[in-house]
């Protein structure tokens, strides 16, 4: 999974996958054999800035 | 490293903590600090959650390698509206590390509120250190103008610091060098 920071543009690294309640009907819709919401997180090893996406189901593999 | 002052109570004594805190954070080379009060903090509560974001509190928890939590046990728990506030961000927080600092009028120092705050700062995703802060009998430790009276507490502070910034830094050398999963 390739993400660059939103601040500066570099690699950033993936360092967790958060699993969250579902916040809608729509994410519980998507909610998989986990029992909730993939939240991956990455920081960025140039400035330090974290980013988040909400993984749909298809992500998870 | 936020210092997060963790009730907006009137005549809180739990501002004096924090403060002493904020300011032995401040004497660390090369540590960025700031004191954040719940008490001030746009914070609806017609919402929960990352619903309730405020976006210059989540820029200061991206931007953190650690937080600081002064907060008081009231009725052997942490105030509600710490937990409000806390449960507005989530990724802004994982992989970084955390350090209570308990407060109390009596005896215990806040520790009942620590050992219920822990695991609520687990499931953030923040990484709790070894070392808490306990200022037992706090009406006694400060005199009206918030100095420190017993100087005790100067040592106790220094030393849950010096893991504070140690976790902080292996925290931020695994967030951008250790993939998940994998290896650096």
């Amino acid at each position: 999974m390739i993400h660059t920071c939103p601040r500066c543009g570099a690699e950033t690294n993936h360092q967790a996958d958060k699993l969250v309640d579902p916040t809608s009907r729509a994410e519980a819709r998507e909610t998989t054999v986990l029992g909730g919401v993939l939240v991956a997180v990455f920081a960025c090893p140039r400035c330090g800035w974290i980013d988040s996406r909400r993984n749909r189901a298809e992500d998870e593999g | 490293m936020p210092v997060l002052l963790g009730t907006p109570r009137k005549g809180r004594m739990s501002e004096y903590a924090a403060r002493l805190v904020w300011s032995e954070v401040e004497k660390r080379q090369g540590v960025e600090t700031e004191l954040v009060d719940v008490a001030t903090l746009p914070i609806p509560v017609d919402d929960a959650g990352e619903g309730a974001k405020d976006p210059e509190l989540a820029e200061t928890m991206n931007r953190a390698d650690a937080l600081v939590i002064v907060a008081p046990e009231y009725n052997h728990g942490y105030p509600g509206l710490l937990k409000h506030v806390l449960d507005t961000n989530l990724p802004e927080y994982i992989h970084k590390a955390a350090g209570i600092v308990g407060v109390s009028a009596g005896v215990f120092g806040g520790a009942r509120m620590i050992q219920n705050l822990v695991p609520v700062l687990r499931e953030l995703g923040l990484v709790t250190i070894f070392w808490d802060v306990n200022f037992t009998s706090v009406h006694s430790r400060f005199d009206e103008d918030g100095a420190l009276l017993d100087e005790t507490f100067l040592p106790r502070i220094e030393k849950f610091l010096d893991e504070l910034l140690w976790m902080a830094a292996t925290l931020r050398y695994g967030r951008e060098n250790v993939p998940l999963g994998g290896s650096a």
